[in-house]
């Protein structure tokens, strides 16, 4: 009895270890108790699967199977209680901060997105019950707000305005936070910084003159608002001309080794049929060479 | 026409010599009953492919990891064995050594039969062989697969022709000689002979033809084992990255090959009472050209193993220990001491170097040389760089199935059946070539006497 107790005290241990060296993820207590600004809805746990699929399956495998990818830390099956004893701020959380193998998929999908991957990961939950956040700010915008974005060629600024429309009535969106984003291959890259609206609604943000775009030039650009609890979700998508015009050929488009056999380097075709045509062409000459040894027998018979 | 002087097979030492070697062209009992034996034999291997054509290669060992095993090691083995026909011809002949010319034709034949098969095993190796001509449709002139098509391909035709060639002036000498054999070999050697008369200007032609291929046959033969080499060696895989893959494939074909020929002449000298031809110097000449080849294969052994051995890689190491002390240590260490080491320092001392201890020492040279093979193909796939998982347990390990065995023991089948329809349709021992140098001898030796 005594060796068992050992023993499971030892076992017992030796998870706990393991347990430790994984090392534990905190969540800041104000992050941990966010909430969903909105209920989750078929919908959205439909939207939250093809996010799943294309962001989170190629690690986290499919839900319910455990055939995540072995990584250190483990990223863990969604279904799971390591993933599902976390609050849903918890894992808004970590879904945009990332961690170690993990990445931050704070630029990459919108709060909206981020919000719907978790109804998603909640629909494998059967106790799980929903709470929305219901404190909307006193401040809070109610009416539509129009976003207009000009490119300042000159300074290579961009300039956006703000403009509320309520109730039959105009008023600038004065003193909210404006973050602006450029679209890159993996999520988004943050340009200048966050800059506040002045009393007529502008904001301005400095472009860097070095970024790479398509082939013209063009940058897809993404402007929105960072208080979605105050105005909704505001975002104004813009593609502009202020990028490197960057040509970049597909890697088969030329000739190379890992091409089409169409596409095979010319060095090679001519090595390869140059050998062929050299080595064929003496075997032929020698079986010319055979003949004549024939024709030379059959001539000495002949005499 | 007066060019018809120089008769290299109307003295008496030509007569004796045709009489010596045509006496085993015959199919007698014995053959028959060898013959019958392989046939069945080969019936249950081709019964095993036949299970094998119609489940798919689910009843191999191979599986998505391991998906190269017994089959590709035996072609590696059998284009290694095939080689030896360019060296003795091509490199010794070329340089002039005559004790080769009785031996040049055993090793044509072991060229032409491991040559011929080698094609066949990669066949044995698709789950799909209906879809072979693919890789003459759609094959990629980048990738070495097709290459080494290619060269084996050409390879097999030349050899082929370089044993033809040489046996022209035979079958003019045999087709008269050939008295009480069928009709239809009779008939046969008439037409290979294409009216050959012995005159100078035909000889003349035949040294060219020769010389031509002797000089062709070099680069083809280093261009098939080189490229086979390189289907491992342009992946970066632990074990077949390797800069020296081409000359350590190339240095081990020498030493598989000639363990192969000494081999099949203790045979043809014992059951064709060649003993006369293929003398106990032959061996001893043999027996130092395998103790060359053998430590020129050491020597890239070393280099293969202490260099990434001395680095430790990450990979490296797990592919090592697997070789030195894990699982396939018994078998390395068996390739490497009675394969190579210890023949080198047997056949140095002079006793060794008799046909029998020089045969046995071939015959363990040789299960050496495809152990080898087998550990060059197989361990580097069960340890691939991203880790196994999430598949079931008999995907991690390989061992070959006993429908693989069959249908490798087939393929040598049908090598020592080509090698034997070869031996017993024609003779073995050059008669033109021997005749000619034993009258040049017995001249000389006019000349000293008098």
């Amino acid at each position: 009895m005594k060796i068992i107790i050992t023993i499971s005290i030892i076992i017992l241990g030796f998870f706990y270890t393991q347990a430790q060296t994984e090392g534990e993820w905190i969540v800041p207590e104000e992050e941990a108790a966010l909430l969903s600004p909105f209920e989750f809805t078929a919908d959205d746990v439909k939207a939250g699967e093809e996010l799943y699929l294309l962001n989170c399956k190629s690690c986290h495998g499919d839900p319910g199977k455990g055939n995540y990818i072995a990584l250190q830390p483990p990223p863990g099956d969604i279904t799971t209680d390591k993933i599902q004893h976390n609050s849903d701020g918890a894992i808004y959380h970590k879904l945009k901060t990332g961690r170690g193998p993990m990445p931050a998929f704070e630029n990459v999908l919108t709060p909206n997105q981020k919000w719907q991957v978790i109804a998603y990961i909640r629909s494998f939950n059967d106790d799980y019950v929903q709470k929305v956040a219901v404190e909307i700010p006193e401040t809070a915008f109610g009416g539509k707000i129009d976003v207009l974005v000009n490119y300042m060629k000159d300074e290579n600024k961009l300039q956006a305005s703000f403009i509320g429309h309520k109730d039959d009535e105009t008023q600038p969106i004065v003193g909210a936070e404006v973050h602006a984003f450029a679209k890159r291959k993996f999520g988004k890259l943050t340009l200048d910084q966050v800059r506040k609206t002045d009393d007529k609604g502008l904001v301005a943000f400095n472009l860097p003159d070095d970024l790479p775009g398509d082939s013209s030039g063009y940058v897809q650009l993404s402007l929105g608002l960072v208080n979605m609890e105050l105005y909704g979700e505001i975002n104004k998508d813009k593609s502009l001309a202020f990028g490197v015009p960057t040509y970049l050929p597909p890697l088969n488009e030329e000739r190379a080794m890992w091409n089409v056999r169409m596409k095979a380097p010319i060095w090679l075709l001519i090595t390869y049929h140059g050998a062929l045509l050299t080595v064929f062409g003496i075997i032929f000459y020698i079986l010319l060479q055979l003949r004549n040894i024939y024709l030379e027998g059959k001539k000495n018979e002949e005499d | 026409m007066s060019s018809k002087t120089e008769n290299h097979y109307n003295s008496k030492i030509a007569d004796k010599v045709a009489n010596d070697v045509l006496k085993s062209v015959n199919i007698g009992w014995s053959f028959k009953i060898w013959f019958a034996v392989l046939v069945v034999a080969l019936g249950v291997c081709v019964y095993s492919y036949s299970i094998q054509l119609r489940e798919g290669l689910g009843v191999t060992g191979l599986r998505d990891y391991v998906s190269w095993g017994l089959y590709i090691a035996t072609f590696v083995f059998f284009v290694a064995a095939s080689l030896i026909g360019m060296l003795i011809s091509g490199v010794l002949g070329l340089i002039g050594y005559d004790w080769i010319k009785p031996i040049g034709r055993i090793a044509e034949i072991i060229a032409v039969a491991f040559a011929a098969i080698a094609g066949l095993v990669i066949v044995s190796d698709m789950g799909r062989p209906d879809r072979l001509p693919y890789v003459f449709m759609y094959g990629r002139f980048q990738s070495p697969i097709l290459w080494d098509v290619t060269v084996v391909t050409t390879y097999f035709i030349l050899s082929g022709l370089l044993y033809y060639v040489t046996l022209i002036p035979d079958l003019a000498i045999a087709k008269d000689k050939l008295e009480g054999r069928p009709k239809l070999l009779r008939k046969a050697y008439e037409i290979m002979s294409i009216r050959w008369i012995h005159s100078n200007e035909q000889y003349r032609m035949l040294y060219r033809i020769i010389r031509i291929l002797l000089i062709l046959i070099i680069p083809t033969a280093f261009a098939i084992h080189t490229v086979t080499s390189w289907l491992f060696a342009v992946t970066p895989r632990p074990g077949w990255d390797s800069t020296i893959f081409g000359p350590y494939f190339l240095s081990g074909a020498f030493v598989a090959g000639a363990a192969a020929v000494v081999i099949a002449m203790f045979f043809f000298r014992n059951s064709y009472k060649l003993q006369d031809y293929l003398t106990k110097s032959h061996f001893d000449k043999m027996g130092k050209l395998l103790v060359l080849v053998s430590i020129v294969y050491l020597y890239f052994n070393i280099n293969e193993f202490l260099v990434p051995g001395y680095k430790l890689k990450k990979f490296d190491l797990i592919h090592l220990e697997a070789l030195f002390a894990g699982k396939h240590a018994i078998t390395f260490w068996f390739t490497q001491i009675a394969g190579l080491i210890l023949p080198i320092i047997l056949l140095m001392f002079k006793p060794f170097r008799k046909p029998l201890p020089m045969t046995i020492i071939s015959v363990f040279v040789l299960v050496g040389a495809f152990l080898k093979r087998y550990l060059i193909v197989v361990p580097t796939q069960e340890h691939p760089y991203l880790p196994v998982q999430h598949v079931p347990e008999i995907f991690h390990v390989y061992f070959p199935t006993w429908n693989e065995i069959a249908i490798t023991s087939g393929s040598l089948i049908l090598v020592i059946m080509i090698i034997t329809l070869l031996s017993k349709l024609f003779p073995v021992i050059p008669i033109w070539e021997v005749a000619h140098d034993m009258e040049k001898k017995a001249e000389k030796q006019k000349i000293e006497n008098e």
